[in-house]
């Protein structure tokens, strides 16, 4: 029992976070099309490697015969994949079916859901990132009953050895002098050899665990700074290039998503009043910089999206914090000043702590409700087609469908941002869950394109290419992205996406999600009208 | 006071006679920890062989399912037999059991078998927790799985004790059925050792030193304490006989039945079962060991175990360097009766080492002389250790 529990306290089992592509919100979410049918997938990864994904898929009120699932890795193409697996369709809820997929290896896999129906099948390749998260404890009663049994082994294997060298080989009815301190001798060596046994047993486990920790998935570690080009702050973000050498991880293979090599996103630490969607241009293989807008004073937390060649997505956290420019001591940067991203925006709206008085300091917006209608920087308004006054469930899948009105009130002709008709960020209150995403879901494109051209291509695994030649050529790519007109740009987007910038011509955008955990999340939705970046944002109750 | 303690003062002349002459019928416990010995090994190489070739399974994979028959089956019979003597025994009977924690009585091999039964048992709940914490089955030994490989070990030895303790038993009446039962429940103990090292001794190894290193631990060891053991003339090759056809057997019998990959990556496709191994060749140096032992049997026992292990050892690198190389490298051995196509899933069929040695599982010159002579130092101490583990097994009466 000793031991079990030694085993136990010496693990330092502990859940974290799931921490790579977004925070604390490793759910996968899928709204789109597989061939003619339209779905909506919700994929629960399993937070240990090897392990099962969870996965339901909601058929949108049309017949199908059967869905299948299957996951394929990316390391060994279509080819790879085993046999699919059948949902099965969920009692009681028509159009619901669900099913488990088996994730063997870590790294980069994904989830195809094929439909067969009366129009045939079609099928849809959802990325997920397949990494060990979470160490778990072992329940009490388990531990116990573990003990009770463990014991009992013992005690029984020292009474066997001790019987084996006395009464086991004494005539029937007979037993010596002998052969009793014989049996007392073995049951104490034996005794001895056991506690050993157990001992090792111990050290066993304890190396095991810590080598599972060693092993778990760690986003990259990134020092953030703010500097000034002489006319503006410059954000500075450099990835911690001990780390990526420790982890192996070779920093160069950096692919855009939606254009741009990094989503940055920033939020104001405790107050979640000042939003700022960024992004940063490279500088060397670990360095980004960006032009900062006129952000206000304060610390502020710090997420940035990117994805690696073979389409892992992960986000890297830091906090940094930004001076008053006026009178601020901030050393220069290195270069000549920088210009901002035209896709670059912010906004500044109540705090989460005064909500009695919204409108203190540079406020430009109040935050809107489920149910409510907001009013947005350019006359417009923004509405949350939800019931008003209510509250979301943790862990159920909702549509978050927000409407988006001209000043005129009508419909806004909403245009594609960054490829997308609309980019949302959700952050919990307390910065324990963050997540972006888009109307498709919470999946990045990027990752859903690798995977795509990698399922086109041969069994194969794919050579790494030279580190220099292959971020000359990513960079060139971007600067290549950055000379289109909007229009082109939009174009060779939607071409990488596969028409997922749809017309947004009702004014309707909608982000498919599930709420991890209960609490107070606040959420920026982002579109484009007349060429002006739209920023609402939204506060939701889950319990 | 001649040394002997009466334990019951009741116990006269007569009741010894009785002891003496209770039912010597091999008792069903008996029967019941061969049977279950089997369940075992038959499971644990169908598992072997669902994991190479399906690779997804649960706790109640149908594999799984025939070890814990094994497991249940071992553990109830057993258990019956030990609570029966306790309360239902004649005083012959407990006097022909052994008594443990002041209460029960009951033969040593049904001991064995229950603590095994127990161990199997414990490791499935435990086992269950270690793969969502850890991560589904990817390794073979983890700290659960050893404690499931103890108790199945545990239980196949209890039946050898079993057998061993009812035909001491049985003086008048140690016939061929007690000698089938060992022989059977010695190989089939043998193929699970054989299962559980067969990293080290598999064919892509049979040209480096580690193969006969291990081999010269594991087989002069049990086999000599098989043939010490028994009254058999030829217990060590019997075992080593029932050992290659229990392998041969599950290597001609799965791959009849359908299996496909069900987990990813799959860089290996096949549409039937990927069979184990084939076995080595035992029986030729395994009769080294019973020629030894009794055509020298008036010779000191250093001596034979000394001469029986090397004459094994010698015997063991002749044929299985040959027979290994043969079944790693011939295209003739890649059909159904040798089965060396047979390959995992997950592993790449394009690996120029499949049907060739890797330069670092190859030993020759002096690295191959050094590892034979250490080799040979096992195998007497490995040797002497079955000698006298054989003894012991010999004088188990209850």
């Amino acid at each position: 029992m000793r031991v079990i529990k030694f085993c136990l306290f010496a693990c330092l089992l502990f859940i974290s976070a799931s921490l790579y592509a977004h925070v604390g919100s490793p759910g996968v979410i899928y709204q789109g099309k597989a061939g003619p049918y339209t779905i909506m997938v919700n994929v629960t990864p399993p937070d240990v490697i090897p392990g099962t994904a969870n996965t339901s898929i909601y058929i949108d009120n049309q017949q199908v015969y059967h869905v299948y699932l299957q996951p394929v890795y990316w390391y060994a193409g279509d080819k790879g994949s085993p046999k699919a697996d059948e949902a099965l369709p969920v009692k009681g809820t028509p159009g619901q079916y669900q099913g488990l997929v088996w994730l063997m290896q870590s790294g980069v896999a994904s989830m195809r859901v094929t439909v067969d129906g009366p129009l045939g099948k079609g099928s849809a390749i959802i990325p997920v990132m397949a990494v060990s998260t979470a160490q778990r404890t072992m329940p009490a009663s388990l531990d116990w009953s573990l003990a009770a049994l463990g014991l009992l082994l013992v005690v029984l294997m020292i009474t066997i050895i001790g019987a084996s060298v006395s009464d086991g080989v004494a005539t029937p009815g007979n037993t010596t002098k002998a052969s009793a301190i014989k049996k007392y001798i073995a049951m104490a060596v034996a005794a001895l050899i056991l506690f050993a046994i157990l001992y090792g047993g111990s050290a066993w486990w304890n190396s095991w665990s810590s080598n599972y920790r060693r092993f778990m998935y760690k986003p990259p570690l990134a020092h953030t700074s703010i500097l000034n080009d002489g006319k503006q702050l410059v954000l500075q973000l450099h990835i911690d290039t001990a780390w990526l050498r420790k982890n192996n991880w070779p920093v160069s293979y950096i692919v855009p998503d939606h254009g741009k090599l990094m989503h940055l996103f920033l939020v104001r630490e405790k107050t979640d009043d000042v939003f700022a969607h960024l992004h940063p241009e490279r500088t060397d293989s670990a360095g980004y910089q960006v032009a900062l807008p006129e952000l206000p004073a304060g610390r502020y937390l710090v997420f940035a999206d990117i994805v690696r060649w073979n389409g892992f997505m992960e986000t890297i956290s830091d906090t940094v914090t930004i001076p008053n420019k006026a009178g601020a001591q901030v050393p220069p940067i290195v270069g000549g000043a920088l210009n901002s991203d035209p896709d670059d925006t912010y906004v500044i709206s109540n705090s989460i702590n005064d909500l009695k008085n919204p409108l203190t300091g540079r406020v430009s917006l109040i935050c809107g409700k489920p149910g409510t209608e907001m009013k947005l920087e350019d006359g417009s308004t923004a509405f949350w087609q939800h019931t008003a006054n209510t509250s979301f469930e943790a862990g159920k899948i909702y549509p978050l469908t927000f409407a988006i009105r001209a000043p005129s009130g009508k419909p806004a002709k909403l245009q594609p941002y960054m490829g997308m008709m609309g980019h949302a960020v959700i952050l919990k209150y307390d910065g324990s869950v963050y997540v972006h995403l888009h109307p498709v879901g919470t999946y990045s494109m990027a990752s859903q394109e690798i995977i795509q051209n990698r399922i086109k291509g041969s069994g194969k695994i794919p050579p790494l290419p030279e580190p220099s030649a292959f971020r000359d050529s990513i960079d060139h790519l971007i600067t290549r992205i950055k000379a289109m007109s909007e229009n082109e740009r939009n174009a060779y987007l939607n071409a990488g996406m596969k028409g997922m910038a749809m017309p947004g011509m009702d004014g309707m955008v909608t982000f498919p999600y599930a709420f991890p955990s209960p609490g107070n999340y606040r959420i920026w939705i982002q579109t484009k009208r007349d060429g002006k970046i739209l920023n609402s944002a939204f506060d939701a109750v889950v319990e | 006071m001649d040394g002997t303690i009466h334990i019951n003062q009741a116990i006269n002349a007569e009741t010894k006679q009785k002891a003496a002459t209770i039912d010597h019928a091999i008792q069903p416990y008996v029967y019941a920890s061969v049977f279950s010995s089997l369940c075992i090994i038959v499971g644990l190489i169908w598992d072997i062989s669902w994991h190479t070739s399906i690779g997804r399974d649960g706790l109640l994979a149908p594999p799984h399912d025939v070890i814990y028959l094994g497991a249940i089956f071992s553990g109830l019979f057993s258990s019956y037999q030990i609570l029966r003597t306790t309360f239902f025994g004649s005083v012959a009977e407990k006097q022909a059991s052994v008594k443990f924690w002041g209460i029960f009585y009951g033969p040593l091999g049904a001991m064995f078998c229950v603590w095994g039964a127990i161990a199997m048992l414990t490791s499935a709940p435990f086992d269950d927790w270690w793969h969502n914490t850890y991560g589904l089955d990817v390794v073979i030994l983890s700290p659960p799985h050893t404690l499931l490989a103890l108790g199945m070990m545990m239980i196949q030895f209890g039946a050898m004790i079993a057998v061993l303790s009812s035909s001491h038993a049985a003086k008048s009446c140690s016939g061929t059925m007690h000698k089938a039962l060992f022989i059977i429940a010695s190989g089939l103990l043998m193929t699970t050792l054989y299962c559980l090292f067969s990293e080290y001794l598999n064919k892509a190894r049979s040209h480096s030193a580690v193969c006969y290193i291990v081999g010269a631990i594991l087989f002069p060891l049990f086999l000599i304490a098989v043939s010490r053991a028994s009254k058999i003339k030829w217990a060590a090759t019997g075992t080593a006989a029932v050992y290659m056809f229990v392998l041969l057997m599950m290597l001609w019998v799965l791959p009849i039945f359908h299996a496909t990959p069900r987990l990813g990556p799959v860089l290996n496709h096949f549409d039937h079962y990927q069979p184990f191994h084939f076995p080595l060749l035992l029986v030729i140096p395994a009769l080294a060991i019973d020629i030894v032992f009794f055509s020298l049997e008036n010779k000191k026992p250093f001596v034979k175990v000394t001469l029986a292990a090397l004459l094994f050892l010698w015997l063991f690198f002749i044929v299985q360097w040959s027979f290994g190389g043969f079944l790693q490298t011939s295209p003739y051995a890649r059909n159904w009766f040798f089965g060396s196509s047979a390959w995992y899933f997950g592993a790449n069929p394009d690996w120029p080492y499949r049907y060739a040695f890797h330069p670092q599982r190859i030993d020759t010159g002096f690295d191959l002389v050094k590892g034979m002579m250490i080799a040979a130092v096992f195998a007497i101490i490995a040797g002497s250790l079955g000698n006298k583990w054989g003894g012991w097994m010999k004088r188990v009466q209850r």
